[in-house]
């Protein structure tokens, strides 16, 4: 399927066509007549023909999942992460608290306090991904790209605990540092020519 | 030796069960012990050297029971126990132990006074299924045609009874369609 | 009684009882990986060596899984219910020649355990109490599936009988016997003199009967997945419902080497490539049977009834008779 007719949503008329159905016998004649063409036309056999066929062909469709796995996109919405700053590593979060607003489950969790510096400082931030629809809203919301939606969509655990565990969705510092950790182009992320689409802040309000 | 031992193992085996047959108030053993109970048989006919009836005994009344299940399912809730409304006991017990009484004493007389001949003796080298094919379609001839002739009415009356409305189907039917056939029945009622 | 006549006996008991039940197994995983193949998949693939091993973990799993007797059902009749379809099912092989006779340590065996001159009869007799299996753990589950699955085991039952007895009259009247050895000998002259050219309606009809028999595919009612759960076996849990399982695939297995034997010429004259050509027709119509099952649809049990009572019984009638006035003439 192109990409054309992908984004073609009138679905009621591509692709779609009608199989004709012969009307439903009413006489016993006709009746005997469906029956002698069903048996003799051979239906059965084109059937037999195209699993054989399929058989010998041997296209093997199967992801052997554990060993492979299918390519996610890169759009994608699984377990978030916290991202960190590059070169110097420190946690993009700044404490806004907008995630914590927007999101509709009510999942996720942020106490926030002023450091030394009278900076806001995020002691303790949890999502419970058991609550968690991942709709996508807190990292759409959040102005620093802190909160992504990251690959990883397999959360097997025995404690639901685990599934709120900030050090897991926290990219390790060294990943930062050496600059492999990977900047979000899903949702909210910053779009290729958004420089195009800037206004300038109109002065007259 | 294993002849004996066998005899005796499957006379035990189906005393037993069409006792349970009898004395049972649940449904599901008493056919289930009825069809136990004939293939049991059987084994009475494999031993006596008549192979042909004991897989008809086996074949026959499989088929047979199964039409008893069917009836068993409709009418009764398998799994609980059946309500038994008898008004005298004693009647139903007097007269079923004088019939079993005299269908034992008709089998045993014979075997008591020791005069039995085999009629038609076992011809050497003939099987068994030929041996019955040359008695039925010699001497019993009419009978099993008549026999024959018998099923066949009660075949054909039995299709009669049971198709009558053969052609009323209510899924094929529209909902006015269904609504007047209501309407007629409960005219032809009142 | 001959003593070496009862170890004989004995022997040959333990080997097809042996001998089916691992085959059983190895059906189950012939039909998944069959199944697989014909729907683009790989099947099982996880224990060992292509998922070869998957049959030892599924007969682990049953023999170690919890046997749970549900409340409410009828006990004795519900335990005793797969045993019937296992049991009946190896009972009917006694009369089964699975090979040519062969000489062994100066012995000669006969691979079949009782030679008894009405083999057809007796094995079509015992294969049909297999049903008793489904039906009796139907009615004693207290499930509503399970009963809809005993009806529909009673219909097929009443059905299929009918068609298996008159598809096979025509053949009978044309070897004169019921044995199945007498079978074999009779299409001895190679692949010209097999039934099967002779008596096609037959064949179609008996292959079709016994489809409804082993409750194949295109008759596969009595445990519709996706229509009654597993029907009968809904209740059932560990060696139990493998119990049935063990039944249906061996039942298949011992019908398909009828149909070898009865129409497809059976092992020939005896030597041993006839007897590899036996194996070769039963693997190919077990295949059949799994082919069928990817391909086809399943039918109604009212069709079925249909089919059975208006179609092919007055077919099987009408080639009863057109056999007799050939063989009249």
């Amino acid at each position: 399927m192109s990409l054309e007719q992908f984004q073609d949503r009138n679905v009621a008329e591509q692709n779609y066509f009608h199989v004709d159905i012969p009307d439903y016998p009413t006489t016993g004649w006709g009746k005997v007549k469906r029956a002698a063409s069903r048996t003799f036309k051979g239906e059965l056999f084109v059937g037999l023909w195209v699993v054989f066929r399929e058989m010998i062909k041997f296209d093997i469709h199967t992801v052997q999942y554990p060993k492979e796995k299918l390519p996610v996109g890169p759009r994608y919405r699984a377990v978030h992460e916290m991202q960190r700053l590059f070169e110097s590593g420190t946690e993009r979060c700044i404490g806004c608290g907008l995630c914590e607003k927007i999101c509709i489950s009510n999942c996720i969790r942020m106490e926030t306090k002023l450091d030394e510096n009278s900076r806001k400082l995020v002691t303790d931030y949890t999502i419970n991904l058991g609550r968690c629809i991942f709709c996508g809203y807190c990292a759409e919301v959040c102005p620093e790209l802190a909160i992504v939606h990251g690959p990883r969509y397999e959360n097997v655990s025995d404690q639901r605990a685990h599934f709120t565990d900030f050090s897991d969705m926290l990219t390790p510092i060294d990943a930062a540092i050496s600059g492999t950790q990977k900047e979000f182009d899903g949702f909210g992320a910053v779009t290729p020519h958004e420089d195009e689409r800037v206004k300038t802040t109109p002065l007259a309000y | 030796m294993f002849e004996a031992i066998a005899f005796y193992l499957f006379a035990f085996l189906t005393i037993v069960m069409f006792s349970v047959t009898v004395f049972t108030k649940q449904a599901l053993y008493a056919l289930t012990a009825l069809a136990a109970g004939m293939i049991f048989i059987s084994a009475f006919y494999f031993l006596l050297g008549a192979d042909f009836l004991g897989a008809v005994q086996i074949i026959v009344y499989t088929g047979a029971v199964m039409a008893l299940y069917a009836f068993g399912m409709m009418f009764f809730d398998t799994t609980r126990n059946v309500k038994e409304y008898g008004r005298s006991p004693q009647i139903i017990f007097l007269l079923s132990g004088m019939i079993a009484l005299l269908i034992v004493i008709i089998f045993v007389v014979p075997i008591v006074s020791e005069n039995i001949t085999a009629i038609y003796p076992v011809i050497e080298g003939v099987g068994n299924s030929q041996a019955v094919g040359m008695v039925l379609f010699t001497k019993y001839l009419i009978p099993f045609e008549v026999a024959a002739v018998m099923l066949l009415v009660a075949m054909i009356a039995g299709i009669v009874l049971a198709g009558k409305k053969m052609d009323y189907s209510l899924t094929l039917m529209e909902d006015e369609e269904i609504k007047l056939a209501e309407e007629s029945k409960e005219k032809a009622l009142s | 009684m001959d003593i070496a006549f009862l170890i004989e006996t004995v022997v040959k008991i333990v080997v097809i009882l042996l001998v089916f039940s691992a085959l059983a197994g190895f059906g189950t995983y012939f039909e998944r990986k069959v199944l697989a193949f014909m729907q683009r998949r790989l099947g099982p693939m996880h224990v060992g060596p292509y998922g070869l091993l998957q049959i030892a973990a599924d007969g682990i799993k049953l023999f170690t899984k919890e046997d749970i007797v549900p409340q409410n059902v009828v006990g004795p009749i519900f335990k005793i219910a797969p045993v019937i379809t296992a049991a009946t099912a190896f009972m009917a092989a006694a009369a089964i020649p699975f090979m040519p006779s062969f000489t062994m340590f100066g012995y000669e065996v006969h691979p079949i355990l009782a030679d008894i001159n009405i083999g057809i009869l007796y094995i079509l007799g015992v294969m049909g109490i297999g049903l008793y299996g489904p039906l009796l753990g139907g009615l004693a589950s207290a499930n509503k599936w399970a009963l809809i699955s005993t009806a529909r085991a009673a219909s097929i039952f009443i059905s299929y009988e009918v068609i298996t007895g008159l598809a096979l009259l025509a053949p009978l009247m044309m070897v004169g016997s019921l044995s199945l050895i007498d079978f074999n000998n009779y299409q001895v002259g190679g692949i010209a003199s097999w039934i099967v050219w002779s008596q096609p309606v037959a064949f179609v009809l008996f292959v079709i009967a016994g489809f409804a028999e082993t409750g194949r595919t295109p008759f596969h009612l009595v445990a519709n997945d996706h229509e009654i759960i597993d029907g009968f076996g809904t209740e059932y849990s560990g060696m139990r419902w493998g119990l049935f399982f063990i039944g249906e695939y061996a039942n298949m297995f011992f019908i398909s080497f009828v149909i070898a034997i009865l129409f497809l010429g059976g092992y020939g004259d005896g030597s041993g490539l006839g007897a590899l050509a036996l194996l070769a027709k039963v693997s190919f119509i077990f295949f059949f049977f799994l082919w069928t099952r990817a391909a086809w649809p399943d039918v109604r049990p009212d069709q079925l009834m249909w089919l059975c009572w208006k179609v092919l019984m007055p077919i099987a009638v009408i080639n009863i008779v057109i056999t007799g006035i050939v063989m009249m003439f």
